[in-house]
């Protein structure tokens, strides 16, 4: 399952992420990548973007629909 | 690890700050300069950082505010500049600037700073903060286990400033001991591996220490690799062996394990240090965020948000200007009185650019600003971004470009520096094209003052609509003939914060001060030369050359072309020099309304002004620039010369 595919409200953890190494390395200096418990906030009007929460640290990030179709996830339930 | 060059009391001392974005960096970096000696701005060709030297607590430190990095991997521009200032050897004491409230992920960077073995002081900003979201920090903690010390800080109060600096003094004058950060078995035994084919012509060519090399080269790092691949291929090629090596063992993708090893540290001392508790309540500001972060709280705040700032802009400026009019006309028409002659020309033209500066452009420049400064400093913009990214996808521009575009609104040369942040040369490309069409308060002031008096309040939005439909027209049409697509946004969202009036204020003053240091004397200046041009005759060619534009594709008087050749100088210039052009207060009595329509038009979108050009050029080569005077005069011309020729 893709991060795209995630709604609102919903509970995962990133299980790798595809693409260049720019966005790799992006993703990863703003603290995103495999292994990382999430969860997603909201989601933008008109095929915008997410907005994740970073479990752990509660940090926000906004990642572009397109880039989000390349981050695999793995279910997590709720707790 | 410890540095032996120490520095006697005496010397100055150079300090940088580093930190990621939004860390409070810039706050802390005006906490200090309050006490300045001298401040300047200094910029490369790309990114700039700000310098400044003060003299504080009872020693002369030379501040520098390097811009916010989440890593110092150096992927984009604002990360290499940070780097390389970091590493010239040049930096006496890092202080790493920290988020408090989201200490885990700031931490990250402050394990890469570490190991950069430069003696450092960790700044454990919005410390209040934290408390309030429930995360206790044990500060002396944190020092003992990372060997260096931390402070706690609340920049935005000046709390906790002399400690932290005195912290830095400390670190200077003794031994820097930092506690090296230990990776699990796998990677330090893999970089004991590769220290030991460690070749010296590495060394004598990246000149930091071997351990941060390798760790480099375990991160992929593009610049240390070709370092590398200079001093040693085969070296190179033993590191290599050695990262996949490492990504096979933890099944992770060669780019993450070393990221993913240093976070599984970040966490492990995140829980020694700082205790979270869970707090059933929201606070007021995540309340907040939750109603805007959907998209219809959003839309209403947005909604809001732009009635305020033209309802601020227009009424009270109007009102504002209203307020001064009546005194400096008075005194303006004392001038024939007291003065005559030659003299009597110079006063006045003196006398109408210094009212013009404060009596037409202050009243709607500060209001502006202001409202500048709050969407900036509360984190609104980010979240202005995450609601449009998807709209401004169908226009080619994304989400992040929306910081430049409203600080657009604001002042034209902020935004273009604004799009350092966007990472991918082709949106950064558009964005810069795109902003100079964006009115911003100088032409708002236009746009107000002359089709808002004198055609009405609904031609004056029209203007606006139409100007953000040129600008979204002209995005499009950008990326058309740029293909190649973007991945598209990643980007942080940092939590909401009040803004502190006193921090507003003097950022506001900062900018006001630039118009009334720089600017206004420009005005004044240039009214003086057009009152002697006029008197001389002067002003005559000038109208003469420019008449195949004013006149025949405009359709405007020609005595109007030595006030729009003004306007590149300074967009003002055009409304002020207006009725001294004409020869009379009452625009409406010379121009007919679809003149004074094509006059606002056109002077909306024409080229940028000098201000603006040159930063074009700075941030994006002469090109860019050039290409987007043409764009500008070309777009200027079309729609206003289709205006003036079709209604």
């Amino acid at each position: 399952m893709k991060l795209d595919d995630l709604g609102q409200g919903a509970l995962a953890v990133i299980a790798g992420i595809t693409g260049g190494r720019g966005v790799l390395a992006r993703m990863a200096s703003l603290g995103l990548y495999a292994g990382k418990k999430i969860r997603v906030v909201q989601t933008a009007p008109f095929k915008g973007p997410i907005l994740v929460e970073d479990v752990a640290t509660g940090a926000r990030t906004m990642i572009g629909r397109k880039i989000a179709a390349h981050v695999e996830i793995r279910n997590e339930e709720p707790r | 690890m410890s540095r032996s060059a120490t520095k006697s009391p005496g010397d100055e001392l150079v300090i940088a700050l580093a930190g990621q974005p939004n860390c409070g960096k810039s706050t802390l970096f005006n906490a200090v300069a309050g006490f300045k000696v001298n401040t300047g701005n200094f910029s490369g060709t790309t990114v700039a950082y700000t310098e400044t030297r003060v003299f504080f607590e009872g020693r002369t430190v030379k501040l520098i505010d390097l811009p916010g990095t989440y890593s110092i991997s150096a992927h984009d521009l604002a990360e290499k500049v940070a780097r390389d200032y970091l590493l010239s050897g040049s930096v006496d004491v890092i202080i790493n600037v920290l988020d408090s409230s989201t200490l885990a992920r700031s931490l990250e960077l402050t394990i890469q700073l570490m190991e950069m073995d430069v003696p450092m002081v960790i700044a454990l900003n919005m410390f209040d903060e934290a408390q309030k979201k429930g995360i206790a920090i044990d500060a002396a903690k944190l020092a003992s286990l990372t060997g260096v010390e931390a402070c706690p800080l609340v920049a935005v109060q000046g709390s906790g400033v002399h400690e932290l600096f005195r912290a830095a003094f400390k670190v200077s004058r003794e031994a820097y001991r930092y506690r090296k950060p230990v990776y699990d078995k796998d990677v330090e035994e893999c970089i004991a591996r590769i220290a030991s084919r460690y070749p010296q012509s590495l060394g004598e060519l990246a000149r930091v220490n071997e351990r941060f090399v390798i760790i480099r080269l375990l991160e992929m790092d593009p610049e240390f690799e070709a370092l590398a691949q200079e001093a040693d291929p085969a070296f190179l090629q033993f590191v290599r062996e050695n990262r996949r090596f490492l990504a096979e063992v933890h099944a992770w993708p060669e780019t993450g394990v070393f990221a993913s090893h240093r976070h599984a540290m970040v966490m492990d001392l995140f829980e020694d240090v700082a205790v979270v508790k869970s707090r059933a309540k929201l606070s007021f500001g995540e309340a907040v965020d939750s109603f805007i972060i959907n998209p219809a709280g959003g839309l209403i705040a947005f909604a809001a948000l732009i009635f305020l700032m033209f309802s601020t802009s227009f009424w009270l400026g109007d009102l504002l200007s209203g307020l001064l009019e009546g005194p400096l006309d008075l005194v303006g028409r004392q001038l024939p009185g007291l003065l005559s002659g030659n003299v009597l020309i110079l006063a006045a033209g003196l006398w109408d650019g210094v009212t013009a500066g404060l009596g037409i452009v202050l009243p709607f420049l500060v209001p502006l600003l202001t409202l500048m400064s709050l969407l900036e400093d509360t984190g609104l913009l980010p979240r202005i971004a995450f609601m449009m990214d998807g709209l401004l996808h169908r226009f080619g521009l994304h989400g992040k470009s929306v910081v430049p575009l409203i600080l657009g609104y604001g002042c034209n040369v902020p935004a273009i520096m604004a799009a350092r942040n966007l990472e991918y040369e082709r949106d950064r490309i558009i964005t810069l094209l795109v902003v100079p069409f964006i009115s911003c308060s100088a032409r708002t002031v236009i746009i107000m003052a002359l089709a808002g008096k004198y055609l009405g309040a609904g031609y004056a939005t029209l203007i606006y609509l139409g100007n953000i439909a040129v600008a979204l027209a002209m995005s499009f049409l950008l990326s058309r003939f740029n293909v190649e697509t973007s991945p598209g946004i990643i980007m942080d969202v940092p939590p909401l914060r009040r803004p502190y009036a006193g921090i507003v204020l003097r950022k506001v003053w900062a900018m006001t001060y630039e118009f009334l240091a720089f600017a206004w004397p420009v005005i004044a200046i240039s009214s003086i030369v057009l009152a002697v041009m006029a008197h001389a005759g002067v002003d005559a060619y000038v109208n003469a050359a420019l008449s195949p534009v004013t006149a025949f594709v405009l359709d405007l008087p020609e005595n109007l072309g030595i006030t729009l050749f003004l306007g590149i100088f300074r967009k003002e210039l055009t409304l002020i020099m207006l009725e001294s052009a004409l020869g009379t207060a009452n625009v409406a009595s010379v121009l007919s309304p679809v003149q004074l329509l094509v006059l606002v038009v056109f002077t909306v979108l024409y080229i940028p002004c000098i201000a603006t050009i040159s930063t074009l050029w700075k941030e994006g080569g002469w090109k860019v620039a050039a290409a987007s005077v043409a764009l500008n005069t070309t777009v200027a011309l079309v729609v206003a010369g289709t205006i003036a020729h079709v209604l």
